[in-house]
């Protein structure tokens, strides 16, 4: 109370006005931690309850579920197989597509767009990657299956070595996990582009400058200096658009064409954990649907270590930009 | 050239020696809007060269048009005429790539490039520049840290990264890194600027002793360093509108102690700035 300043020219209200602004403090206080409280509660719950659910097909078929094939309602046999492989294919022939017309696409954005466009540019960016995934399935399945069954399935095919990759023709449609790859890699490319091109762009000017004053190009300045610099923080992008598309579930169903078998033939018809639970969980029952949390539990654990690791190179990749 | 001469207070007395670098009315724009104007002077040939004046004269986007770093600035524009060895360096036969090799620059924050170890950063203007014999960069290596003062701490540990160093380290790693190229001129922005006295010392040093082998420039805030290092100093002042010019060059004895203009005394005694 003492705080309170107590000499003669201080007025009473003032110091009524400060007292309830403590009080003021200690109401607006307890509300926050309220809150806080709360969140923790519900997240908490949130997990557990999901854990919870899934643990009786943990107890009782774990293996099948992470390395078997074949899904059987209401009683099982549960293989995840199939899902986890179409997951693991998809995300990475994604990733793949992804990183290597995003990186290219965001050293032009920064080193080769003329100022004013540049800003425009990635805005566009932005937006697109702020386009529901719906939105991308329908396009898929509507634009590009079509074109996929007509056009570039057989092209494929003509490949020399094209049935180990693909599949004997004949068997596939316009659904496939090459399609669910394309359009999940289409997908997190402005997810990608964003987050690279933020990366690239904080690269200290004075270390562009330094290595053009020792008569580097600009092609050097680039690969030397730029990408160097900016290589964990493109890594930490890397790691949160491969969360982004192992996490989609809407694109993926509609575009995947839904079968649970474990193969690597990409023109057939597949699927991932997260379209599998969309599409499987309406109609299921009991074990079923313990097995499906059990799945959920794994795409979970999935990208949280995603998320996890591109964290980290974020916040590592600050760390290298702050000593400079 | 008569008229020009009269702009600024440049007195006969100045050229002696050898000339490393001239300017003739140089004039630095961005987007039409001159940043700095009026510069005549010549940089003599194995001197240091200081570039003093307060905040917004134009000392560093001066310095910056001597490599042409202003290249990269949309909108940015440079008139008038800077030669090297009498060739103009940016309508003259020079392409921009060799003029950096020539004019090397220091730059006031430390910048050693982060991703690389020391000994990569020192011959990381050689590499840049296609020379990749091992034997040719130990070589450079080793020379370009030495003429730093940095071999002797360094030579243990070339394989660590720069950013280990401490920072009056990691500058004389860049002018290490600059060295290796033997350049004929190094330009210094406010080299010190980052850097604990005892640092800025050495590298005060450091400039004196490179005298012998390279033209120096340095823009500086200090004007104790200044008359400490530079045989010549030019002194640039912010104009009416805004634009820098160049008020006198001359040497550092007779700017610091008996100049021309009023200006520059009551600069240099610190009556502003």
């Amino acid at each position: 109370m003492t705080l309170v300043p107590t000499d003669l020219h201080v007025h009473d209200e003032a110091v009524a006005e400060f007292n309830s602004a403590t009080a003021d403090r200690t109401w607006y206080h307890f509300v926050l931690l309220g809150a806080a409280v709360l969140f923790g509660i519900i997240s908490v719950g949130f997990v557990g309850t999901i854990f919870w659910s899934s643990l009786p097909t943990w107890l009782h078929h774990g293996v099948t579920l992470l390395t078997g094939k074949g899904w059987s309602s209401p009683n099982g046999p549960f293989g995840g197989l199939a899902m986890i492989v179409g997951t693991l294919e998809t995300s990475l022939i994604a990733l793949a597509l992804a990183v290597l017309v995003g990186l290219g696409t965001s050293i032009a954005i920064v080193f080769l767009v003329p100022r004013r466009l540049r800003n425009i540019i990635a805005t566009l960016v932005e937006l697109l990657a702020a386009v529901p995934s719906v939105v991308y399935g329908l396009w898929g399945l509507a634009v590009l299956s079509p074109w996929m069954a007509v056009t570039v399935n057989p092209w494929l095919n003509s490949w020399p070595f094209a049935k180990v990759l693909f599949g004997n023709p004949g068997q596939e449609f316009g659904t496939s996990l090459l399609l669910a790859s394309i359009v999940l890699g289409i997908m997190i490319l402005p997810t990608f582009v964003a987050i690279s091109r933020e990366v690239i762009a904080v690269v200290p000017q004075d270390l562009i400058e330094a290595s053009l004053s020792l008569g580097a190009t600009r092609w050097q300045v680039i690969r030397e200096v730029v990408l160097p610099t900016a290589k964990i923080g493109l890594f930490g992008a890397t790691f949160l658009a491969l969360a982004r598309a192992t996490g989609e579930t809407v694109a993926v169903a509609l575009v995947a064409g839904g079968v649970a078998d474990a193969q690597f033939h990409l023109l057939y018809p597949g699927t991932s954990i997260a379209a599998w639970i969309a599409l499987t969980f309406g109609e299921s029952q009991g074990n079923e649907i313990a097995a499906l949390m059990a799945l959920g539990v794994l795409l979970m654990l999935l990208n949280f270590g995603f998320s996890m690791i591109s964290r980290a190179l974020v916040n590592r990749q600050r760390k290298i930009l702050a000593i400079v | 050239m008569a008229d020009i001469q009269s702009k600024t207070a440049t007195t006969e007395s100045i050229s002696r020696g050898p000339i490393a670098m001239q300017l003739r009315d140089v004039a630095v724009s961005f987007h039409g809007r001159t940043a700095v104007r009026d510069c005549t002077f010549d940089i003599a040939k194995n001197q240091v060269t200081s570039l003093i004046g307060p905040s917004g004269s134009g000392k560093t986007t001066l310095l910056r048009a001597l490599n042409r770093l202003h290249d990269l600035t949309p909108g940015a524009k440079v008139t008038g005429q800077i030669l090297l060895d009498g060739v103009d360096i940016y309508r003259g036969n020079v392409t921009v790539t060799e003029l950096r090799t020539r004019v090397g620059m220091v730059f006031q924050r430390p910048n050693p490039f982060p991703t690389m170890s020391i000994y990569d950063n020192a011959v990381s203007g050689l590499r840049f520049n296609g020379i990749k014999k091992k034997s040719l960069l130990d070589e450079a290596a080793e020379s370009s840290l030495r003429s730093a003062a940095l071999w002797d701490s360094v030579s243990s540990r070339l394989k660590v990264s720069a950013s280990n160093l401490s920072g009056g380290e990691q500058q004389r790693l860049c002018i290490a890194r600059a060295l290796a190229l033997d350049p004929e001129v190094l330009l210094m922005d406010e080299p010190t600027s980052a850097l604990d006295p005892v640092a800025t010392l050495r590298i005060e040093e450091l400039m004196t002793s490179l005298k012998s082998r390279v033209t120096v420039v340095i823009v500086t805030h200090n004007m104790q360093q200044a008359a400490r290092i530079s045989d010549d100093c030019a002194f640039l002042l912010m104009g009416e509108d805004r634009a820098g010019e160049l008020i006198e060059f001359d040497t550092t004895e007779k700017i610091f102690n008996n100049p021309v203009d009023s200006r520059t005394l009551d600069y240099t005694l610190g009556r502003f700035g």
